[in-house]
């Protein structure tokens, strides 16, 4: 997948744009003219609700017919503090920066250790299963961590047996754990199905590099080091950009579902507050301005992140 | 020759997309009810009155037959939303049937599901398509939205349903700021005389097995409630099988924290207007959020929680758990609204044989001090005009939708049907005329897949309670005096007897007084929004006591803990929300 990626974005020189050259072409331009038109008209025209923001929208005004407010609504989520925006800011970045560190880690690890298990017979129901979390909705997950966690669930009835605590500790109701647990519900659901694309990644080193080390004297572990980790660098730089973009969609279905009114100080993303403003107190345009807040600052961690990258001389995006 | 195919189907493909985007002005063709108006049945027609239920042979016919004989009626399904979690009935149920080939009307309700009563009216706003009915909790949003067909003109048409479901006064407390009328509350009336026998409100309940146990004490006030549990969780730690029993829960998930939050208004003796307190001989509003009264009550939760009789999961657990909790009979007391717990509960616990254990709940009216006079039952109708159905301007035939709302008003055989069933299979009739349930017919009108199948309530249409148009029946069975006496268990009937109480109006014994015009208060907080410093306030304020009043309950240090709130309380700028719940006070004056 690097590899494609990478021949993909470097230009080919040799080429100058000329009209038989367009018109050789043909078919593929206007095959990309419909990706393009795509594009345009889900990813951009919907662009247009942004001005949603700027204005005093009523559903029955319309966007045309409601009262231009300028940055009133920005303003409004930046400075009152009673409603908190910067606090949810907070939940969101700290728990997507937490799923993400903890999801990658748990794949990467898992799809090394899945790998130097050689019988298939063990190896591929193993995988297997290990996937099949990810194809369970959110609310059975959450249902399922829901009664576990429950004072007469299986994991207060073992920490009772274990003589870890004598009397069932009820996990939700203590803001600090709220964060873990969700981190926890993500690689549960998760690993076995992000550690295909690294199983996949290992699948195609070189397999005489893993012998020319066995001759060399190499055990397990060094080449787990010296090839195995190296290997999959690429495919982890690039994921790892691609999700960066995505640290803001910390969640929404894990943290409604879980939160109550004791949690809720650290359990509210951005996507509960546009949900609770813009669709429950029926004000659209705060809804859309925290959207659009959050939009702006995926951007700017994905650039600042590809810039990174690409001072260190790594594998980017663009 | 393959190009040209190949751009003619990218051309097909462009100009899909595009109008695939352009379609929403076809929205009522979509909409199931979009079948001609039919034409108003003779059936439908004849004034209910003349009528009598009993009589009716056709209301008769068990459903399995109806359907054979040619149909008289066009059926016209409608759909509908009720924000409030609801079961579903089955798509053949029976009586559905039967109500669609006499009325001509079939309603396919929904309920809510997961998410609050705002999200779910924002979502269908921002869709723009909405059901034919709704009752939504959030009825202003829908009326700035342009989304309700206005009622005025079709309340005019029936001058009979008119007078007797509201009084003008009644009606005007539904007009809008533009004058229109939107919806119609459908409870809360009574028809002739009243027959209440449920506290159909909020009370400090408990289990009567427990009220056995301790010998039928007075209870009036928390000291008194809480030692009475106490001492029955020393002396009874489990249930028969060994079930542990708990002392006391809350529930405290999305709007439903009233059982937590407001408390306070009724033990300092005022009644349910629920958001704020109005005193009446200043006719100024205040805040019971703050009182001294309120402060003893969550003191006196916090001690019990420290001593370990308050559920630990109360702040964390969901409604469906709380029910569940509650339908295993181990939970012996808490506070809530009849019609939050009890048609669920007392179901379940027939069908388990709990109520026979003493598991039923009866209210108990508590307040601060001894001998105050308690506010907890209200004796009027209470107009809630916040809410109530509406007809939306996605509804094809709002003729017949309307129809359809005053025929269950109106037309006694259809409302015995909703709440008593099918004459012969679900409930008898004596020498005189009144209406009876064996106890077979009892335990399986309890009976939930029974009930998805064959009873129909639409119980979010306007229904009655009193005396049946017949003078004689009670408009729902729960309210018969034989059926209210027959279906309560024997623990239960030992315990009205020991407090000298006929039914659970008289278990709570509140004060009779009339309510003023304004009551109740929260109709009018309901539908605040965002817009006016008020409404923010309201809004924000609902969070913080969402947040810290079970902090306030589990604090290690009390006073702490609740001077912690008040300050977060006190940011939410609770004087500006107050002062417009003054201004409309003021216009009772």
């Amino acid at each position: 997948m690097a590899k494609s990626a990478a021949t993909i974005s470097a230009p080919r020189k040799d080429r100058k744009f000329t009209w038989k050259e367009v018109k050789r072409q043909k078919v593929l331009l206007i095959i990309a003219l419909i990706v393009f038109l795509y594009g345009i008209l889900f990813y951009y025209l919907p662009l247009f609700g942004w001005a949603t923001a700027f204005i005093q929208y009523k559903p029955k005004f319309g966007i045309f017919g409601s009262s231009f407010i300028g940055f009133d609504k920005f303003k409004f989520l930046f400075t009152n503090e009673s409603i908190g925006f910067w606090r949810v800011m907070r939940n969101t970045f700290c728990m997507g920066a937490l799923n993400l560190v903890t999801s990658t880690f748990m794949a990467v690890v898992f799809a090394i250790l899945l790998n130097e298990i050689k019988p298939n017979l063990i190896k591929k129901p193993i995988q297997t299963v290990s996937y099949l979390p990810h194809f369970l909705s959110w609310i059975v997950v959450t249902g399922i961590l829901h009664s576990a966690l429950s004072s007469t669930g299986i994991v207060n009835e073992v920490l009772m047996a274990l003589g870890v605590t004598d009397q069932a500790i009820n996990f939700f109701a203590f803001p600090e754990y709220f964060w873990g647990i969700v981190a926890f519900a993500n690689v549960w659901k998760e690993t076995g199905w992000n550690a295909i694309i690294y199983l996949a990644a290992i699948t195609s080193i070189d397999p005489t590099l893993y012998e020319a080390a066995s001759i060399d004297g190499a055990g397990r572990w060094a080449k787990i080091k010296y090839i195995t980790l190296p290997g999959i660098k690429p495919t982890f730089m690039i994921l790892l950009l691609i999700n960066v973009g995505n640290v803001l969609n910390a969640g929404f279905e894990v943290q409604y579902l879980l939160g109550n009114g004791l949690v809720k100080k650290v359990s509210e993303t951005i996507d509960i507050f546009v949900l609770k403003w813009g669709i429950s107190q029926n004000d659209f345009s705060l809804g859309t301005a925290a959207g659009i807040f959050k939009s702006a600052i995926s951007i700017l961690l994905i650039v600042l992140c590809n810039a990174w990258a690409k001072h260190a001389g790594e594998e980017r995006l663009f | 020759m393959k190009k040209l195919v190949a751009l003619l189907l990218v051309l097909a493909m462009a100009i899909a997309c595009l109008t695939a985007c352009g379609k929403s002005e076809d929205k009522p063709a979509e909409t199931p009810a979009a079948e001609t108006p039919a034409k108003e049945t003779p059936a439908a027609e004849t004034p209910a009155a003349e009528t009598p239920a009993a009589e009716t042979p056709a209301a008769e016919t068990p459903a399995a037959e109806a359907p054979a004989a040619e149909e008289p009626v066009e059926v016209t399904n409608f759909t509908m939303f009720i924000t409030m979690p609801g079961s579903e009935i089955n798509s053949d149920n029976e009586i559905a049937e039967m109500i669609a080939q006499k009325w001509g009307v079939k309603v396919k309700e929904t309920w809510l599901t997961g998410q609050t009563a705002s999200e779910a009216t924002g979502t269908l706003l921002a869709s723009g398509q909405y059901p034919d009915f709704i009752d939504s909790d959030e009825m202003n949003m829908l009326v700035e939205a342009d989304a309700l067909v206005a009622l005025d003109d079709y309340i005019d048409q029936y001058p009979e349903f008119r007078d007797e479901w509201f009084t003008p006064e009644e009606w005007d407390k539904f007009r809008q700021p533009d004058g229109h009328i939107y919806w119609i509350n459908p409870f809360g009336n009574t028809m002739g005389k009243s027959k209440a026998t449920t506290h159909n409100d909020e009370a400090f309940w408990l289990q009567v097995r427990v009220l056995e146990w301790a010998g039928y004490p007075q209870i009036e006030t928390m000291d008194d409630y809480f030692d009475v549990i106490e001492r029955y969780m020393a002396a009874n730690p489990t249930m028969d099988d060994g079930t542990p029993n708990m002392a006391y829960t809350i529930l405290c998930e999305d709007w439903r924290y009233f059982c937590l939050e407001n408390a306070g208004q009724f033990l300092a003796g005022y009644p349910n207007d629920g958001s704020v307190i109005v005193n009446k001989s200043t006719m100024t509003i205040e805040d019971y959020n703050t009182s001294a009264d309120t402060k003893a009550y969550f003191k006196k939760l916090n001690e019990e929680y420290q001593k370990g009789f308050v559920d630990p999961e109360s702040f964390t657990q969901t409604y469906d758990e709380y029910i569940a909790k509650l339908s295993t009979g181990r939970v012996l007391g808490m506070v809530d609204q009849w019609w939050d717990f009890a048609y669920t509960v007392n179901d379940v616990f027939k069908t388990q044989g709990l109520d026979a254990k003493g598991c039923n709940y009866v209210p108990f009216g508590l307040t601060t001090e001894k001998g105050m006079v308690n506010r907890w039952h209200t004796y009027d109708d209470t107009v809630n005009q916040a809410s109530g159905i509406a007809i939306t301007t996605s509804c094809a035939d709002p003729d017949k939708a309307f129809k359809f709302i005053v025929d269950c008003t109106m037309d006694q055989e259809l409302h015995d049907l909703r709440f008593w069933g099918v004459k012969g299979v679900d409930y008898e009739v004596d020498a005189d005329g009144l209406y009876y349930r064996t106890d077979a017919q009892r335990a399986q009108w309890a009976d939930t897949s029974y009930q998805a199948a064959h009873r129909c309530q639409y119980s979010y249409f306007p229904q009655w309670h009193g005396t049946s148009r017949d003078g004689k029946n009670a408009n729902k069975p729960e309210e018969q005096p034989s059926e209210f006496q027959n279906d309560m268990a024997e623990p239960l009937v030992k315990c009205f007897a020991a407090y000298g109480a006929g039914n659970y109006p008289d278990m709570i014994g509140s004060i009779q007084e009339t309510n003023g015009p304004w009551f109740p208060m929260y109709s009018y907080s309901n539908n605040f929004t965002t817009e006016t410093p008020g409404g923010l306030a309201w809004a924000l304020m609902g969070e913080t006591k969402h947040e810290w009043l079970p902090k306030v309950v589990m604090a290690a240090d009390f006073e702490q803990g609740w001077a912690d709130y008040m300050n977060a309380y006190n940011a939410c700028n609770p004087q500006d929300f107050l002062a417009e719940m003054q201004e409309i006070l003021d216009t009772f004056k």
